[in-house]
């Protein structure tokens, strides 16, 4: 495939662009959990990196003719990208209590 | 569209990486969340684009920007220990991984015969379609996912709660 073919691919929407738009957010999503400090930033980075699976996901399920067993897929992911919210946040609620801080640097150790 | 989502959606992100104030870069994740919506419905997946906005932005991101402001952490703490050359080596990792996954996906054979194979679009999906392969194929993974959110509510409780 010639660059220019390759650019008009992405642009017009086919599998190569959902999977390119996906892996860029992947990344975003990385470089969010590795360059900021705030546990609630790198939380949602990481939302962000399961958002990308998902993208993925459904753009194989829609070129290969409209899978349903994606969808069922795209449900356990949510299912678990919810408890993970849920969870997260009271670790969060609970390292704020004893640190009285958010930043990841400030809790490198496990004791007081 | 297919240009104007994916822009919504990766700006969003970008937003999100660069801003400084906590609720900002929250609001710029809703955005994010909005254009991989959009990409679902481009997707001819509008059940998906609804279960997105409803549990991403309609109930994560509402958790999460109650805790910011319950925390009141709205700006970033100042460092306490400066990483310059480990921020930079982060940043240069992961443009040479993402130079080379784009490649990979641009170059590789079987991804440009799927997208030629699949090019018309399919019958939209339907709540019906999901429903019937969820609870006719998947009835125990479906079970399994509601004992797992029961934990998780348990958890979350048992960890926020002060004295049990």
């Amino acid at each position: 495939m010639t660059g220019m073919d390759a650019i008009h691919q992405i642009l017009n929407g086919g599998l190569q662009g959902y999977l390119v738009v996906a892996l860029l957010l992947f990344f975003l999503g990385l470089a969010t959990v590795l360059l900021r400090r705030t546990l609630l930033l790198q939380f949602m980075g990481v939302e962000l990196m399961l958002n990308a699976a998902n993208v993925v996901l459904l753009a194989f399920a829609r070129f290969r003719g409209g899978d349903a067993q994606a969808m069922v897929f795209y449900l356990f992911i949510i299912a678990v990208a919810a408890c993970e919210a849920a969870i997260g946040l009271a670790l969060i609620i609970g390292l704020y209590r004893h640190r009285d801080t958010t930043d990841s640097d400030r809790a490198a150790s496990l004791k007081q | 569209m297919f240009i104007t989502f994916a822009l919504i959606t990766l700006l969003g992100a970008l937003g999100m990486l660069l801003q400084k104030n906590v609720v900002v870069a929250g609001l710029c994740m809703v955005a994010a969340f909005f254009g991989v919506a959009g990409l679902f419905v481009l997707l001819a997946n509008p059940v998906a684009a609804a279960l997105q906005i409803i549990v991403y932005t309609g109930a994560i991101m509402v958790l999460v920007l109650f805790v910011i402001m319950m925390l009141s952490s709205h700006q970033e703490e100042e460092a306490a220990v400066s990483h310059p050359v480990q921020r930079w080596l982060s940043v240069a990792l992961l443009a040479v991984l993402a130079f080379g996954a784009v490649n990979l996906v641009l170059a590789s054979p079987g991804v440009k015969a799927l997208a030629v194979k699949g090019a018309e679009m399919p019958q939209a999906m339907t709540l019906q379609t999901v429903g019937t392969n969820l609870f006719a194929d998947h009835l125990l993974g479906f079970e399994v996912a509601g004992l797992v959110l029961l934990a998780a509510m348990i958890g979350a409780v048992a960890l926020t709660k002060r004295n049990l």
